[in-house]
C-alpha cells in the first residue's frame, strides 16, 4: 500500500509474469541500469528498492521482483499483498507468457487491492522479428480491463524507466489541491480526514480513492462499484456521470 | 564380495555371476541400456582389499588410553602388527589371498590389464559390437573419460581456487541437454543421476534432456516396480563395472548408474542428498499431488534449479560434508567469532528460528533459536542451494525453503543477502511476513560486523585459508600457550628450524609424508580438513583423495562388519590411515611409501595440533544445534559432560 508522508510516498511494487518473461532483468535494468543477457532464474522474490522524482514528490518504491516458477505461483499473495501497484511481465516472442500474464490480471482483480495500480508490459520488444503477441491484440486487453500498458526492453532499456515514472504518477498520493471536485467526492465519501488537499492526475486514481472511502460504509456499493470501475476507460474525464449512476 | 548378500535375490545373478558368462536373457535386456562402457574388474578387487585392509588394521594398531588422560594415543602394538610391506607386494598379495572369489577377480584383473578387449568376454558384447567397433572402442572411451574428467573435476576441493592454478573452474549448470539415451556420449557419462516418479515419469537426470528420457525412466521404474511386485525391494545392481543403485522415497524413485567404484552405502548417501534437495525445493507436501493424480508431471515444479543440482553432485566429488555429516568453519580468531555469535544470538532471541553466516560452504557463526537444532545434511543442502543460485547474489531475497530434517512438510522462510562477494547471511523464520523484520535485522548485524571489522576478518581467513599439513608442529608433551595459532592471519610463532623444515617439505606434503587429513568432531558435528598442498594440487587428485575418503568412510560405518576402530590402508595412491574414537574420526593420507610406524605418530601430532587450535576452527560454546551436552567451552576437555 502507498504511504504517505509529505512530498514522499512509499510504494509497494511487485512484478508477476511468467518465467523468463524478463521481470528480474526490467528491474535490475530500472534499478541498477545493468542487463545480463542471461539472468538466472530467480528463487522465491528479490527485494529492490528505488526512489523516483516525480514532479514535486518523491516515490520510494520497493519492489518485489517474484520467481516465474510454477512452485512459486501458490506464494505470490505473500508479495502482493498490500501492493499499491503491480508490473505484469509478458514476453512478446511467447503468447504462452501473454496467456499467463492475462491470468495474473484475473487473479490480481480478484484478490489484489482494488487500489492497485497495475500495468501491463510487453517485454522483449527489441525481438520485433521473433514477434508472436501483436502490440494491438495487447493495447485491446489492456484497454478492457483497465491497465496502462507499455512495450519494453530491459536489453535497449526502452521504455523501462518509463514505465516505472508513469506508474509513479498514477500512484494516488497528497498533493496541492487543484480539483474542488475531487474533493468533494472525497468528503462524500467519508473520507474527511484526508480529504483536504487532494487533486488527482487522472480520473481512475480519483475512482479509486472514491472506493476506498465506500468500503467504510456499504458492501453492496462497493461491489457494484468494483464491477463498474474496470469498464471505465482510464482517461474519461467525466468521471462524475459514471459516479452517479451508482 | 559381501555386498552381494545385500542385494535383493531376483537380482543376484546378474551381480554374483562371473562376468564372463552371459548373465540371463531378461536380465540383460534390462540393462543393456545401463551399460555405458565394459572394462571389468577394478571394483571388485577395491571392496576385498578395502576388508583386507581393515583386518590389518584391527590386528596392528589399537587403542589404549595413556596415563588415564582424556586424549586417546595411537599405540603400536609391534608384536601384533605385520610387517609394513611395499605398496607393489601388498596389492598382489590381495589378490592372490582371495580364496573364494578369488578366480573371478583374477580373471577382471587380467582383463583389466588387458586393454583391447574381445568382444566375446563381455557379457554385454552384443551391444558392444553392434554400437562401435572394438578397433575404434580403445579411442572411443578415452575420449569419454576425457568428457568426464572436464565435467566432474573442474573445481579445486576447497573451493577457494588458491589450491591448483591449473583447474579450469566448474561451470554450475546442466550440460549437454542435447543427449539423450541413444546418444553414445550420453552412455559414456560415468556417473548418471535419475528422478523418475512412481509411474516411470521423468523429473530429473544429470545428463540429457528429461522429456528425451521417458522411454529409460519407464525402465527404470519397471526393474524397481518388477522386483516390488515381489514383495522385495531392489537396492543395487552390479553390471560389471557399473553398479546401478536404487533409492525409494514414497513416489519419488531415484537412481544412480556409476562406474567410479564408489562403494553402496556412499551412492546410496548421495541419493539421500538430492532427495533431501528436492525435499528442500518442494516440501515433502509435494507427495499429495502424486496421491491426487498418479501421473503428475514434477519436472515443471522444479523449474530453473537445474544449477542446484549440477552444484550438489560435484560437490560429491570435492565436498567432505556430503559423506561425513558434518559441516566446517571458516577459521577465525576467537573473540572474531564470539563478535560474530553475539549479534546472530540477539536477532535469534526477536524471533528468529536460525540466523547463520557463512562465506561459501563454511560456516563464519551460526545461532538457532531455543531447541531449535540444525542437522549438518541441511545446512549443506541449504548451503548448496543458496551458492548456487546466482539470483541471491543480485540483491536481498525472501524464498520459501524446507529444510527436510527439520521439517519435512513445511515451509520456512528464508532471507538470504550476501554481505561480500562470498559471504552471505540466512535469516529463517516460520512467518512468511517477517521480511521487514528480518531486513531490520540484517542492517543491525551488518553494522555490528563491519564495525568489530569481522567481515574483513573473514576475507582475510579466505585469503589465508586453513590448516597446512606442513605447518603441523612437532609433538610437544608441554601445555600449549593460547596464543600458538598456526596459521590462523594471528602472530605466528615461527622460528627459523620450522621455516627451513617447511622448505623441506615443500612439493612432498608434510612431515613423515602426511598429505592431508580430515578431524571429525563427533559431537560438535564439525569437521576440519586440511588445505590441499602438493602433490595434491590438481583437481582431479583431489577428487580421488576425496573419494578414497568416502570409501574409508563407508567402510568404516559399515554396519554388517563393523564398526571399527583404525584403518591402516596403503594401496599404490596413499596410506590411508582412519581413527575413530567416540569424541573424534581422523583420516589421513600420506605418500604410499610411508612408514607405518611414523604416520601413526604423525596422526597423534595431528590430533594434538587440531586440539591446540580448536578454538579458531571449530565453532564451540552455545551450540544449539547440536545433541549432544558438549564440554569442550566449559571445562575445555574433550569429553561428554
Amino acid at each position: 500500500m502507498a504511504t504517505m508522508g509529505n512530498n514522499n510516498l512509499n510504494a509497494k511494487l511487485v512484478l508477476l509474469g511468467d518465467m523468463g518473461a524478463g521481470k528480474s532483468s526490467l528491474v535490475l535494468r530500472f534499478v541498477k541500469g545493468q542487463f545480463i543477457e542471461f539472468q538466472e532464474s530467480t528463487i522465491g522474490a528479490a527485494f529492490f528498492s528505488q526512489t523516483l522524482a516525480v514532479s514535486d514528490a518523491t516515490v520510494k518504491f520497493e519492489i518485489w521482483d517474484t520467481a516465474g516458477q510454477e512452485r512459486y505461483h501458490s506464494l505470490a499473495p505473500m508479495y502482493y499483498r498490500g501492493a499499491a501497484a503491480a508490473i505484469i511481465v509478458y514476453d512478446i516472442t511467447s503468447t504462452d507468457s501473454f496467456a499467463k500474464a492475462k491470468k495474473w490480471v484475473q487473479e490480481l482483480q480478484k484478490q489484489g487491492n482494488p487500489n492497485m495500480v497495475m500495468t501491463l508490459a510487453g517485454n522483449k520488444a527489441d525481438l520485433e522479428d521473433k514477434r508472436k503477441v501483436t502490440t494491438e491484440e495487447a493495447r485491446v486487453y489492456a484497454e478492457e480491463n483497465g491497465l496502462f500498458f507499455m512495450e519494453t526492453s530491459a536489453k535497449t532499456a526502452i521504455n523501462v524507466n518509463d514505465i516505472f515514472h508513469e506508474i509513479a504518477k498514477r500512484l494516488p498520493r497528497a498533493q496541492p489541491a487543484q480539483n474542488p471536485a475531487g474533493m468533494v467526492l472525497v468528503d462524500r465519501a467519508g473520507e474527511r480526514s484526508r480529504a483536504a488537499g487532494f487533486s488527482y492526475s487522472n480520473s481512475i486514481d480519483c475512482l479509486r480513492v472514491v472506493r476506498r472511502g465506500l468500503s467504510s460504509f456499504h458492501g453492496e456499493t462497493v461491489r457494484r462499484f468494483d464491477a463498474n470501475i474496470r469498464k471505465v476507460d482510464p482517461y474519461v474525464t467525466d468521471w462524475s456521470t459514471f459516479f452517479l449512476a451508482l | 564380495m559381501e555386498s552381494d548378500s545385500d542385494i535383493s535375490t531376483s537380482f543376484d545373478v546378474a551381480t554374483d555371476q562371473n562376468p564372463n558368462t552371459n548373465p540371463p536373457e531378461t536380465t540383460e535386456e534390462q540393462l543393456q541400456t545401463l551399460t555405458v562402457d565394459e572394462t571389468y574388474g577394478v571394483a571388485d578387487l577395491n571392496e576385498t582389499s578395502n576388508q583386507r585392509g581393515m583386518d590389518e588394521a584391527e590386528n596392528g594398531s589399537v587403542v589404549a588410553e595413556v596415563d588415564g588422560r582424556p586424549e586417546p594415543q595411537i599405540e603400536e602394538l609391534l608384536a601384533g602388527g605385520p610387517p609394513t610391506i611395499s605398496a607393489v607386494s601388498e596389492a598382489v598379495e590381495e589378490v592372490l589371498d582371495l580364496s573364494s572369489a578369488g578366480d573371478t577377480l583374477r580373471d577382471d584383473f587380467e582383463l583389466e590389464a588387458d586393454p583391447p578387449l574381445s568382444p566375446s568376454s563381455s557379457g554385454y558384447a552384443g551391444e558392444r559390437g553392434s554400437s562401435i567397433t572394438t578397433s575404434a572402442s580403445g579411442i572411443e572411451e578415452v575420449d569419454g573419460d576425457e568428457i568426464d574428467e572436464i565435467d566432474e573435476a573442474m573445481a579445486p576441493l576447497d573451493g577457494s581456487g588458491d589450491a591448483s592454478s591449473d583447474s579450469v573452474p566448474w561451470i554450475p549448470g546442466k550440460k549437454h541437454v542435447d543427449e539423450d539415451d541413444a546418444s553414445i556420449s550420453w552412455r559414456k557419462r560415468k556417473k548418471h543421476f535419475f528422478v523418475l516418479s512412481h509411474s516411470g515419469k521423468p523429473i530429473y537426470s544429470r545428463y540429457g534432456d528429461e522429456y528425451k528420457l521417458a522411454g529409460f525412466s519407464a525402465t527404470l521404474q519397471a526393474i524397481i516396480s518388477f522386483v516390488e511386485n515381489g514383495g522385495d525391494h531392489v537396492k543395487f545392481v552390479r553390471a560389471g563395472k557399473h553398479q546401478v543403485v536404487f533409492l525409494v522415497k514414497g513416489p519419488i524413485y531415484l537412481v544412480c548408474i556409476s562406474c567410479t567404484e564408489e562403494p553402496y552405502e556412499a551412492l546410496r548417501g548421495q541419493l539421500d542428498l538430492i532427495y533431501g534437495q528436492t525435499i528442500l525445493i518442494l516440501t515433502k507436501s509435494v507427495n499429495r499431488c502424486f496421491e491426487k493424480n498418479p501421473k503428475f508431471d514434477m519436472t515443471p515444479l522444479l523449474g530453473g534449479t537445474d544449477a542446484v543440482y549440477s552444484s550438489l553432485i560435484h560437490s560429491f566429488s570435492w565436498n567432505p560434508a556430503t559423506f561425513l555429516h558434518a559441516y566446517t568453519c571458516l577459521p577465525l580468531a576467537y573473540p572474531t567469532r564470539q563478535a560474530a555469535g553475539a549479534i546472530l544470538q540477539d536477532v535469534a532471541e526477536s524471533g528468529v528460528l536460525f540466523a547463520i553466516l557463512m562465506c561459501k560452504h563454511k560456516v563464519v557463526s551460526l545461532v538457532g533459536a531455543q531447541k531449535a537444532s540444525l542437522h549438518p545434511d541441511d545446512m549443506l543442502l541449504l548451503s548448496n542451494f543458496i551458492v548456487s543460485c546466482e539470483s541471491f547474489r543480485t540483491s536481498e531475497s525472501f524464498s520459501p525453503i524446507c529444510l527436510p530434517r527439520y521439517n519435512p512438510m513445511a515451509f520456512l522462510y528464508a532471507y538470504v543477502h550476501y554481505l561480500d562477494v562470498d559471504t552471505y547471511l540466512v535469516l529463517l523464520t516460520t512467518s512468511s511476513d517477517a521480511f521487514y523484520h528480518l531486513k531490520d535485522c540484517r542492517i543491525r548485524i551488518e553494522m555490528v560486523l563491519l564495525k568489530s571489522n569481522v567481515l574483513s576478518e573473514v576475507q582475510r581467513s579466505m585469503l589465508d585459508g586453513g590448516l597446512r599439513v606442513e605447518d603441523l608442529p612437532p609433538l610437544d608433551p608441554s601445555p600449549r600457550s593460547g596464543f600458538l595459532s598456526l596459521h590462523l592471519g594471528q602472530e605466528r610463532l615461527v622460528t627459523e628450524s620450522q621455516e627451513r623444515l617447511k622448505e623441506a617439505y615443500l612439493g612432498i606434503g608434510g612431515p613423515a609424508g602426511l598429505w592431508h587429513f580430515i578431524y571429525r568432531s563427533i559431537f560438535l558435528d564439525q569437521y576440519v580438513s586440511s588445505e590441499f598442498s602438493p602433490p595434491i594440487n590438481s583437481s582431479s587428485q583431489q577428487k580421488r583423495l576425496c573419494r578414497a575418503y568416502q570409501k574409508l568412510y563407508a567402510s568404516m560405518h559399515d554396519r554388517g562388519i563393523g564398526p571399527h576402530k583404525t584403518q591402516f590402508r596403503r594401496d599404490e595412491n596413499y596410506v590411508l590411515l582412519c581413527w575413530m574414537t567416540q569424541d573424534f574420526e581422523l583420516y589421513a593420507a600420506f605418500d604410499p611409501l610411508a612408514d607405518k610406524a611414523l604416520a601413526i605418530e604423525t596422526c597423534n601430532r595431528v590430533c594434538q595440533w587440531v586440539r591446540d587450535v580448536e578454538n579458531e576452527i571449530f565453532l564451540l560454546g552455545a551450540s544449539p544445534f547440536s545433541w549432544y551436552g558438549c564440554c569442550l567451552w566449559c571445562c575445555k576437555e574433550w569429553r561428554w559432560c
